[in-house]
């Protein structure tokens, strides 16, 4: 294992008190072939008033995961093409459960985004809001992308929106990436700067600062708790009352 | 590298955010103060204005965030331009006139583009705007520009916009005019209004290919 990493989604607390389930999912994981250790992470997050956003959400980030992996173990490339046709694959997925539960597709409305990191190469998905951040190599951390929102900052674009996929993002960065950062819409507005257009650089880095200093995988297992608690706690929740993700992970040097 | 870390202890975590100005998500009430509100209607309006201001402030994001701006009729008059609900002082309302209808509606959407364009200079980021129309009557004037006004932007996801009829309403022509199914209210129970407008939002303007949007279904606050 080469990566460290944690990771949670944390319900909000307008869900709480509408009795609504967590929508957002993450997974992530790391998988060894032909001697190279590739960390694979896909986060999530259904939109507010879909039906099954909880169970679209969590269908995209499973689902993608395994595919991933099955791939890379099928020493099949992950490349643009590929990404292309993982969506592919979760819009059908996605419209079969729609089918089989009898409601319209857009009730499994829910974003997608993630990354797959090589040793030496990088690939990176989105489609709708949230942001996933990388190292910048000099110390800071820059966004792959920054989030689209329509007008209006609730509005955005789901996997399930059109099989063209107008909307997905994909980014093959061929260098080494160390450290990655991957959050929902829900921390948006607490982590980037919305006049500036920057990464809030603190948060950030007093966050990795611990990841990086965790040795032992225990270690790991004890901050990953604490970045549930975090989530959680009443500095998250004055700001914002929507689900959150928040996966960091960073590569332990080698 | 020898100090032992106890990973238990140490404060994970960043109070540090990036300070960003509130989102906002501007709010327009259309409220009919014709001769026919006076009396109980109109009493249980100034009340509902109240409870409205109060569960506003109950809600640290709302509180921040919602911006309320009420327009009476008639004659129409700005009663209160766009304020956040610290600063919403609704004054008692009385009963003025008749009910241009029409004209309101065309005031409510005016004040909701003038408001847009000030975000957008201001990099201020928004929620779909909301005009709720509150009436108990018929229209009093030609309301076919505010209709065609109405329609156009709801078209365009310029905002949503909302008939409600308090008893006594013609629903017939609240329905003529909302692209929306107005709704007749029970009672003037804004807390449940306004918890199923935030959960409605994320999805109020997307829209899949040949798919219509559904919201939730109103819960509790209405006659529907």
């Amino acid at each position: 294992m080469i990566w460290k990493a944690i990771g949670k989604s944390v319900i909000g607390t307008s869900h709480i008190q509408n009795n609504k389930l967590c929508e957002d999912a993450l997974v992530y994981t790391e998988v060894i072939h032909q001697n190279e250790s590739i960390f694979i992470a896909i986060a999530s997050d259904g939109a507010g008033s879909a039906l099954f956003a909880n169970q679209a959400a969590e269908l995209i980030v499973n689902r993608g995961t395994k595919i991933l992996i099955d791939w890379i173990l099928n020493d099949l490339p992950i490349n643009e093409a590929a990404i292309l046709a993982l969506a592919e694959i979760l819009y059908d997925e996605l419209a079969q459960e729609a089918d089989n539960c009898q409601v319209p597709l857009n009730e499994f409305s829910s974003t997608f985004l993630g990354a797959v990191l090589y040793k030496s190469a990088a690939i990176f998905f989105q489609i709708g809001d949230g942001v996933i951040i990388r190292d910048d190599g000099i110390g800071g951390y820059a966004a792959i992308w920054w989030p689209q929102n329509g007008e209006y900052i609730n509005t955005t674009s789901f996997l399930i929106e059109d099989k063209q996929f107008p909307n997905l993002k994909i980014s093959l960065i061929h260098e080494q990436i160390n450290e990655i950062a991957i959050l929902t819409d829900g921390l948006q507005m607490l982590t980037l700067n919305t006049e500036t257009l920057t990464v809030h650089q603190p948060f950030f880095t007093s966050l990795f600062k611990w990841l990086r200093l965790a040795i032992e995988v225990d270690d790991v297992l004890i901050l990953n708790e604490k970045l549930s608690d975090y989530l959680s706690s009443e500095a998250i929740n004055d700001r914002t009352d929507d689900d959150k993700t928040l996966l960091l992970a960073t590569r332990i040097s080698n | 590298m020898d100090d032992y870390i106890s990973f238990e202890q140490i404060p994970f975590g960043s109070n540090s955010f990036a300070d960003n100005p509130e989102p906002r998500c501007p709010c327009v009430l259309l409220l009919d103060t014709s001769g026919s509100m006076a009396g109980k209607p109109l009493n249980e309006l100034n009340e509902g204005l109240k409870i409205f201001k109060k569960e506003l402030l109950n809600d640290a994001l709302a509180t921040k965030r919602v911006e309320v701006a009420v327009v009476t009729f008639g004659p129409v008059s700005l009663h209160s331009d766009f304020q956040t609900a610290k600063d919403f002082y609704p004054r008692e309302l009385n009963t003025t006139g008749d009910t241009p209808l029409g004209e309101a509606i065309e005031m409510g959407i005016e004040l909701v583009n003038k408001r847009k364009k000030l975000y957008k200079e201001n990099g201020i980021a928004y929620y779909k705007p909301w005009i709720i129309l509150i009436t108990d009557g018929s229209p009093t004037d030609a309301y076919e520009k505010a209709k065609t006004m109405v329609q156009t932007g709801e078209n365009d996801k310029a905002f949503a916009f909302f008939a409600i009829g308090v008893e006594g309403a013609n629903m017939e022509i609240l329905k003529d005019i909302s692209v929306r199914q107005p709704l007749k209210l029970k009672g003037l129970m804004f807390r449940e209004f306004f918890l199923w407008l935030s959960a409605s939002m994320k999805m109020v303007s997307v829209k899949a290919p040949g798919i219509n949007t559904t919201l939730l279904p109103p819960t509790g606050w209405t006659e529907l």
